[in-house]
């Protein structure tokens, strides 16, 4: 049917925001999972740790179409509520989140380390942190509908920025809890083979880096609401 | 004799003709790209909107489409030293240029503008009968000018509403209060323009024969009652959050797509009607505008029952993201543009203006995404609809002084 009426040229079929929450909904689901396969890893069950891995493996796809997705429909005559290059970090920052959960399950599935039981509990603390750093971050992201109907002012912006500070308070209780469990390790180490010491000290800092990548999701998000 | 009385009636016919094909496709594609916004926020449902725009278009056209014909039928050529004869020939070509054009561009989905078109076809006529001394270049450079001011001001407008409810509602402690409380100030100020435009220098402001203080001062009472119900009306309703001052501005917003059918019937309903009107009043005699704008405002509401509602469906699928704190903004801009533009008797482009509003609430922040590149595309056919007017007007007039 021949229109001729430009205003529906202006608006996206699809929100890009609605394609980040798409994303986010993602990573909770990956890093929820990976939580699950790390503490079974911990505990020595080793085969459905692989079951968790290959599970990790497909959803990291799943959500880099949707980032794809996303960045393939935003070209540069878009003009978005928010600076655009920030909202791409945003997402390039979630994105993060799980390619690092997929490189941290699929090294320890290549090697089945034994935790020793001395630092099984620090490691799900450790993790658990993490995983809680990575919650902070969906609701924070979550809230940014809110944000925008409110143009970026009043209530919801000082509740995002609630929600920035306790990533950052989760993220650094999260690597106190990592230079504990490092200087454990490097106590251990007469009693720990070279091989297993090394993969003890990467398991950390892998495990790490996904807060490390929530905490970059929060500073971008500060970005996006500073005045 | 007889055969030049047959030819009046077959002249008159035509024009009559092209007329009412005009306001049917100003009503299919103009209006139906205006209502749009309201239906697609879920203001109003898709049969309101043709009802609300059918009615409102035929008002705005009676009340307050004098001003804009009249710039239609005398700024643009210089008709005081054509004959009649080349007079009616000359803006039946006009009005058949900017008919078939319309007609091409909508089939290629171009986003051209019928008020355009229309002055292309009349500047067309004008310089292949009198030469270029015979186009009045400084109005016509007005006339120019505002097409390109309009969507600017019109993003202007809507930019400065979306930052006053951004500010005022949304950036408050308990935007759900001050919304009820800038709800009211917001219909006082419509009905107030609306009323005002209403009664200065028209056929309605001449009846009642007041001075423009009593205008300003009944103007200003009407809206203050209209507002006083408003505000009843608004208080009533209950819920929480902004889910709530959403449902505020959908009521808001009903009254603001009645405005911005109003104006549009106000400005377009003269592309279809000034030309006839030259043509009709020479040949068969003084007829009052009145009736020929009530000719072009039904035109115009024929155009959106039969075809206008599929444009408004297929638009207003489009614009679901938009929510009615942004529509009310857009709305309120566009129509304000239009109207002032109509009163100015300026003929401007109410799907430019319309598209200026979207992008003014887009830079407010208020969109979450905004495609900038229709810009692109108004200015390739800005600069595509004179030229493209221009010849074919002076083909048809060609033509029909060899028939006629």
């Amino acid at each position: 049917m021949p229109i001729r009426a430009p205003v529906g040229d202006t608006y996206r079929k699809k929100s890009p925001f609605t394609g980040l929450l798409d994303h986010m909904k993602k990573v909770k689901e990956g890093i929820s999972l990976l939580q699950e396969g790390i503490l079974n890893y911990i505990d020595g069950d080793y085969e459905s740790f692989h079951k968790i891995t290959e599970k990790v493996d497909k959803i990291e796809h799943e959500a880099d179409l949707i980032k794809g997705n996303i960045r393939a429909h935003l070209p540069s005559s878009v003009l978005m509520s928010v600076d655009k290059r920030y909202f791409l970090w945003v997402l390039r920052e979630e994105d993060a989140i799980l390619d690092h959960a997929e490189n941290l399950a699929r090294m320890l599935d290549m090697r089945q380390t034994k935790i020793p039981i001395r630092l099984k509990e620090d490691f799900k603390v450790h993790m658990g942190l993490v995983a809680e750093t990575v919650k902070e971050m969906e609701k924070a992201v979550k809230n940014i509908k809110d944000l925008i109907e409110t143009v970026f002012s009043g209530k919801e912006r000082e509740e995002t920025k609630t929600y920035i500070k306790n990533i950052h308070k989760k993220e650094w209780e999260a690597d106190q809890k990592r230079y504990e469990i490092t200087e454990k390790i490097y106590k251990m180490e007469k009693s720990l083979s070279p091989m297993d010491e090394y993969h003890l000290l990467k398991m950390v800092d892998w495990i790490d880096d996904i807060a490390d990548h929530a905490e970059n999701v929060a500073d971008w998000l500060r970005a996006i609401i500073a005045k | 004799m007889f055969t030049s009385c047959v030819l009046t009636i077959i002249l008159i016919a035509i024009a009559i003709f092209a007329a009412l094909y005009m306001a049917w496709s100003i009503g299919a594609n103009d209006v139906a790209n205006s209502m749009a916004t309201a239906v697609g926020a879920k203001a109003i449902s898709l049969r309101q909107a043709i009802i609300i725009a059918s009615i409102l278009n035929v008002c705005g056209a009676v009340l307050v489409g004098k001003h804009v014909t009249s710039t239609i039928q005398g700024n643009i050529v210089e008709t005081s030293l054509l004959t009649d004869h080349s007079q009616i020939l000359g803006f039946l070509s006009a009005l058949l240029a900017a008919g078939i054009f319309v007609t091409i561009a909508t089939w290629k989905e171009l986003p051209v503008s019928t008020t355009h078109g229309v002055i292309g076809g009349v500047i067309g006529f004008g310089l292949i009968e009198g030469g270029i001394e015979l186009v009045k270049w400084n109005s016509v450079g007005k006339v120019a000018a505002s097409w390109v001011l309009s969507p600017v001001a019109g993003a202007v407008i809507a930019f400065i509403m979306f930052k006053i409810i951004a500010y005022c509602v949304f950036g408050t402690k308990n935007p759900v209060k001050n919304a009820k409380k800038i709800g009211p100030v917001f219909i006082v100020l419509t009905i107030f323009i609306i009323f005002i435009s209403i009664f200065s220098k028209t056929k309605a402001g001449e009846m009642l024969n007041y001075t423009w203080e009593e205008y300003i001062l009944l103007s200003f009472f009407i809206s203050f009652m209209v507002g006083v119900f408003g505000f009843l009306v608004l208080k009533k309703i209950t819920g929480k959050g902004y889910d709530l001052v959403e449902r505020l501005f959908r009521r808001l917003q009903v009254m603001t797509s009645c405005y911005v059918a109003f104006s549009h019937g106000a400005n377009d309903v003269a592309n279809a009607i000034a030309p006839a009107s030259v043509v009709l009043m020479l040949s068969w005699g003084k007829i009052d505008t009145v009736y020929l704008l009530l000719l072009g405002g039904v035109g115009i509401a024929i155009g959106i029952t039969t075809w206008g509602y599929k444009v408004i469906r297929t638009v207003g699928e489009k614009i679901t993201v938009l929510t009615n704190t942004r529509g009310f903004s857009i709305d309120f801009g566009a129509a304000t543009v239009v109207l002032f533009a109509s009163k100015l008797g300026l003929p401007i482009s109410t799907s430019h203006t319309v598209v200026g509003a979207v992008i003014g609430v887009g830079l407010a922040r208020g969109l979450e995404a905004v495609d900038l590149s229709v810009i692109k595309k108004i200015i390739y056919s800005w600069t595509l609809t004179l030229p493209a007017t221009i010849f074919l007007a002076i083909v048809i007039y060609k033509g029909l002084q060899i028939i006629f």
